[in-house]
């Protein structure tokens, strides 16, 4: 058997090395890919750790609260009689020497020195250097002794580097200080941001418990929970995210699967002979089965292992990409370093061995069936597939109409899983159409465009099975590349039409720095006083915005001048009726919230909501839901006057400047700049808010591109393959060609050809399938996943760009074969029958 | 100029005499001094007898003698505090010590409210009694302690000298009898106990002479309802200085000072470092003791390195009379408390 196994299987897989090579890479790519973006995402998305998480001891309960906690909730905490420690922190983020932007850490020096000393953690200062105006970095930001500027909201502070902190304990940069300072840069005025409490060792195992007993006699809008809960949180906020990743890279393999499909059909056809004389000798038709599954299995496990070493190398790249986005659009974090998981090694393992076997599995039964004495009757197989072309045709009518129902159920368990199982559909239905097209085009192919058109389209035709699988894993990853193309494009587009919706105002501010999703670095109040004394300026609206929970997941609330808004701005409301909610959000009784809230709380117009705000937990009227782009999380926005109510003394994070027209901007510009030098603020015009929105639209998407990149590349390289393999293949065929006069051009011409008509074929039907794949991309995928109304846009250019390059990479595959068909000797080969 | 010559140059009031005592304003907080503490000791034991030790100690530092108020974090004292529980039958010492600003009421002194204050241990003084609170991981104790006999000003003048210079002292003032009742939980048990303590208060600017190490304190309450307080100052070369002093006090009050010469205090068996049994005579008043620890290991030692370890006990006098108390030895590691810590970094 095993020698059997040698001479049957391995031996023609060495003797066709570089077929045996692309198709190994093939494998190997899919499964570098899914492995390479489950190690990023787990490490970027999964166990990275936010970046309010870097400084974490053993602590066990956290206290927080929108807005902030009153510091007397410390001195009350710390009387109780309980055996906890409470560690009060100041939370923010600093620009360190007007570069970088660090997590930003208050702690209460006195109460660390002496229990951090205790436990042997030189992280935390001394006592003999408190009361000392200086902050303790990480030894990437500085050495002590060394001056270090912090720019925190829009100021800027010079501070002595006291001392270092081992960066072992830590994640990332950072930069501590004593609770007073933090208070003044932060300008906090005596709130906290977060209280953690450690328990006894006794009582690690009674955390709830211990939740429960400090929540009692709390205001109710302060939260009291594990720390856990924080990780949980950012898991949940990104698990939507994360499997989006995970279904992309799968597409990948499936590319993969066409080429093994492939590959293993031509090793049967080619073997015919072989395996008829096998049969003929005794050996069962369940044994030739088994033959081409232990070569698929070969293909899987052997692409598979090279691709668990190569997706271990592209997961470095792709950290950063997904770290990128996950801070971009969720939470400012640090990527945990990427870790070797043998649970996603064995996933993705298991995928590429499983695909192969599946992909395998018709040509080996094909195998199995064949009988001895058909052994010698090449084309008979073909001609069956020819025959049941129709049938396949009707295949595909039903996964069509499959996909569209599918398309239509409603989220499971958060996760568009209708919606999934729709895109595969539709991909199955693109396959099944490409014998049908390929036989229908190439048998009409007439000599328009010489006779080598004419023989190239009849060959084609001629070996469905093989071109046809061809076409189908061509077709798929052109689909991929044109549904993810129309649907980024889309979202652009839409984004673009809203933010020139939006953007109203002419000019932005904002404090200097990075922009993050769940960073709110304010602007000083009376920045927004001197402007609005500027002559020309209509009005200022000030914009203040608090990352909340709501139903445990993260979400934005923000406080905005409705009037301002109004009658300057031109927010118009997707649902709800717009002088009703402004009415309502004057009177403190409304708020209006964003279209991924709704989507991902199931509220809707007319419902109540709770919010966590200060120490209250008010209850509002959703009065309209509101078109935005800017968050997955969503926003809940109030009047700025109701949440002075709950959270006064509280400075804005952005200003929108509302101009007269009349007024020279250049002069006003100048006029604003002005009013609030030196503080370290960014201004945006108009146009440069829609560019800044543009690149970090662009960036947020980097994942995608490289993954689309990277299906393409499978793809075009398969070709290249199987076309070799299509010639070597007919070397008799070719060899009869030019004994007939065929000159080498003519060879290569047609060669080329069928190249191009691969190209062509899978354009058509990748482009067609691709586009309705967007549309499941737009309207099921992201609308549960992420809550988005996008607008259906086609990137005509962009597309057209792609697919040049695809046909053109196509064809390029298609010359060395052409050099290999016309090397042969035509002699010599007709004598090898 | 380094951060003592700094601190020598300040105004800090200096414990001279001519301070007019005034209760209960004086229980509290003197800002005006560098250094003050409140010591609470004494011996308790449950209805079956089964005895503890037990401390509570407030201390407060001045970081500087102003500091400019920016927020509520601002900090021109530093709360430290320590706690300790002698669990004698069991032969286990606890004992647990914390670092606070005042913040927003994380620690402090607070003479409206009669309250002495660090986190969750307190001490809330009342004219009649002192109603102690602590909670530590393993153990926690509520204790009244009630005023049985008035305080006691040491020293002559009201100054307490402890070196040749003007204000090398300190204002020192002792509630030597307080009977005390109350509960002690530790682990899963709780214990009903009484039985009597002791409390010091002493508010100082001064730092500790440069030819002393350390000091060897008690105070013993005998059953005849008499109390004697004892402390001597140990130079470098071992010698005891001549500022080395006592106090007895009469079952009616009445107080006698002791001079250094009249006390003579012979350490005897040690443990680690420390000379835990000693021999304590004062041949004026007929009082010849053999001092013996209740258990050897009561010492607080102090893992971080900010503060020095030192080792303060439940004690037990025989002898001449018979009689429990404390004693505490400090300067047996080369660091005293507060005193010396800038004297270690020039």
């Amino acid at each position: 058997m095993s020698a059997l196994f040698a001479r049957l299987i391995l031996r023609p897989l060495w003797a066709d090395r570089g077929r045996t090579m692309v198709t190994l890479a093939s494998i190997a790519l899919g499964v570098a890919v899914i492995f390479a973006m489950d190690l990023a995402g787990e490490a970027a998305a999964g166990s990275f750790r936010s970046s309010m998480e870097t400084v974490s001891g053993g602590e066990d309960i956290e206290i927080l609260s929108t807005g902030g906690l009153p510091a007397d909730l410390l001195g009350r905490l710390s009387g109780l009689p309980y055996p906890l420690r409470y560690s009060p922190r100041i939370e923010d983020f600093a620009i360190v020497n007007e570069k970088r932007t660090v997590p930003l850490f208050g702690v209460d020096v006195f109460a660390n020195a002496l229990e951090l000393a205790e436990a042997g953690n030189r992280a935390e200062p001394k006592l003999t250097e408190a009361g000392q105006r200086g902050v303790f970095t990480t030894a990437g930001l500085g050495r002590r002794g060394e001056s270090i500027r912090l720019q925190v909201n829009d100021e800027a502070h010079d501070f002595t580097i006291l001392g270092t902190i081992d960066s072992r304990q830590v994640s990332g940069d950072l930069v501590l200080l004593d609770l007073e300072d933090a208070d003044l840069v932060t300008g906090r005025q005596g709130k906290i941001d977060r209280i953690l409490v450690t328990l006894p060792e006794t009582e690690k195992a009674a955390v709830d418990q211990w939740a429960e007993r400090l929540r009692q006699g709390m205001p109710e809008g302060i939260t009291v929970r594990p720390v856990g809960a924080r990780k949980e949180e950012n898991r949940k906020m990104l698990a939507a995210f994360r499997w989006n990743l995970r279904v992309l890279s799968y597409i990948a393999l499936l590319v993969g699967a066409f080429l093994i499909y492939n590959t293993i059909s031509v090793s049967v056809v080619r073997r015919r002979a072989e395996i008829g004389i096998v049969r003929a000798v005794g050996g069962t038709g369940r044994l030739m089965v088994a033959g081409f599954l232990a070569e698929a299995l070969f293909f899987g496990l052997a692409g598979g292992l090279l691709g668990l070493a190569l997706g271990r190398i592209l997961a470095e790249g792709a950290v950063k990409l997904v770290g990128l986005t996950v801070t971009a659009l969720y939470v400012s974090s640090t990527a945990a370093p990427v870790e070797f998981a043998w649970s996603a090694a064995a996933v993705s393992l298991g995928s590429g061995v499983l695909v192969s076997l599946l992909a395998a599995l018709a040509p080996a039964l094909e195998a199995g069936r064949i009988p001895p004495t058909e052994a010698m009757a090449r084309g008979r197989v073909d001609t069956q597939l020819q025959a049941a072309a129709g049938r396949q045709l009707a295949y595909a009518g039903a996964l069509l109409g499959l996909s569209w129902a599918l398309s239509l159920l409603p989220p499971w368990g958060g996760k568009p899983m209708g919606g999934y199982v729709a895109t595969l559909a539709l991909v199955g239905a693109a396959s099944f159409t490409a014998p049908s097209l390929v036989a229908f085009v190439g048998r009409r192919m007439t000599g328009w465009a010489g006779v080598e058109a004419l023989l190239a389209g009849r060959s084609l035709a001629g070996a469905l099975r093989r071109s046809s699988v061809l076409v189908a894993a061509l077709a798929t990853a052109i689909a991929m590349m044109t549904s993810v193309g129309i649907m980024v494009g889309s979202f652009r587009e839409t984004m673009l039409t809203w933010i020139d919706r939006q953007i109203r105002a002419d000019f932005y501010l904002r404090p200097a720095g990075e922009a993050a999703m769940d960073r709110h670095p304010t602007i000083s109040e009376d920045v927004a006083r001197r402007i609005e004394q500027i002559p020309g300026v209509l009005a200022v609206d000030r914009f203040r915005a608090y990352s909340i929970r709501y139903n445990g997941l993260p979400v934005i609330l923000a406080a905005g001048d409705v009037q301002a808004q109004m009658r300057y701005g031109r927010t118009s409301l997707q649902k709800g009726d717009n002088a009703d909610a402004v009415r309502g959000m004057l009177a403190g009784e409304a708020v209006i919230v964003s279209e991924p809230f709704g989507e991902k709380h199931g509220v809707k117009v007319g419902d109540r909501i709770t919010v966590p705000l200060g120490q209250a937990r008010p209850s509002f009227r959703v009065a309209g839901i509101f078109l935005d782009y800017s968050s997955e999380n969503g926003y809940i926005i109030l009047d700025q006057s109701v949440a002075r109510r709950y959270l006064p003394a509280d400075e804005p994070s952005n200003l929108a400047i509302y101009a007269d027209e009349k007024a020279d901007r250049a002069a006003l510009r100048a006029r604003i700049e002005a009013s609030y030098a030196p503080r370290r603020i960014a201004l945006f015009e108009n146009r440069s808010l829609r560019n800044e929105a543009v690149r970090i639209f662009d960036q947020t998407f980097a994942v995608t591109y490289a993954l689309e990149a990277v299906a393409i590349f499978v793809a075009v390289m398969g070709v290249a393959g199987a076309m070799l393999a299509l010639i070597i293949d007919r070397r008799r065929e070719i060899g009869l060609l030019r004994f007939l006069g065929g000159a080498a051009g003519q060879v290569r011409r047609m060669v080329l050809f069928e190249a191009g008509l691969i190209g062509l074929f899978s354009q058509l039907l990748g482009v067609l399938s691709g586009a309705l794949l967007s549309l499941v991309l737009i309207f099921v995928i992201n609308k549960q996943s992420f809550g988005w109304t996008i607008e259906f846009h086609l990137p005509v250019l962009a597309l057209l760009s792609a697919l040049a390059f695809v046909l053109l990479a196509t064809i390029l595959a298609g010359l060395y074969p052409a050099r290999m068909a016309t090397r042969l000797n035509p002699i010599e080969v007709m004598h090898e029958e | 100029m380094t951060r003592r010559q700094w601190l020598a140059a300040t105004t800090f009031l200096k414990a001279i005499p001519g301070w007019r005592y005034e209760f209960p304003r004086d229980h509290f907080s003197h800002p005006a001094f560098r250094t003050e503490w409140w010591y609470y000791t004494g011996n308790v034991a449950d209805a079956q007898g089964r005895p503890f030790g037990f401390e509570l100690t407030f201390f407060r530092a001045a970081l500087a003698e102003s500091v400019e108020r920016r927020n509520v974090w601002s900090t021109r004292d530093a709360y430290m505090a320590h706690l300790a529980l002698t669990d004698i039958a069991g032969k286990a010492f606890y004992h647990s010590e914390r670092l606070n600003r005042p913040g927003p009421g994380l620690a402090g002194v607070d003479a409206a409210r009669g309250r002495i204050w660090n986190g969750n241990w307190e001490s809330l003084v009342q004219p009649e009694a002192h109603r102690l609170r602590a909670v530590a991981e393993k153990f926690s104790f509520a204790l009244d302690l009630a005023v049985a006999k008035p305080p006691v000003i040491h020293g002559h003048g009201g100054v307490s000298q402890k070196g040749p210079l003007a204000g090398q002292a300190s204002h020192y003032i002792s509630f030597t009898r307080l009977e005390a009742g109350g509960e002690i939980v530790l682990g899963a048990e709780r214990f009903r106990v009484r039985g009597s303590a002791w409390m010091d208060h002493e508010f100082f600017s001064s730092e500790l002479d440069e030819k002393l190490a350390g000091w060897d304190w008690f105070s013993i309450q005998l059953d005849n309802r008499e109390e004697l307080m004892l402390y001597r100052l140990r130079q470098k070369d071992g010698a005891a200085s001549p500022w080395s002093a006592g106090s007895y006090v009469r079952a009616d009050g009445r107080i006698e000072h002791l001079e250094a010469a009249e006390l003579e205090l012979e350490p005897g068996r040690k443990w680690k470092n420390y000379p835990v049994a000693w021999r304590v005579r004062v041949k004026r008043l007929g009082i010849d003791l053999l001092a013996e620890p209740r258990l050897d290991s009561q010492e607080l030692l102090s893992k971080a390195k900010l503060t020095p370890s030192y080792w303060e006990g439940a004690m037990v006098f025989r002898g001449s009379h018979r009689g429990l108390g404390y004693l505490e030895m400090t300067g047996y590691d080369d660091r005293v408390l507060f005193t010396r810590r800038e004297g270690v970094r020039k």
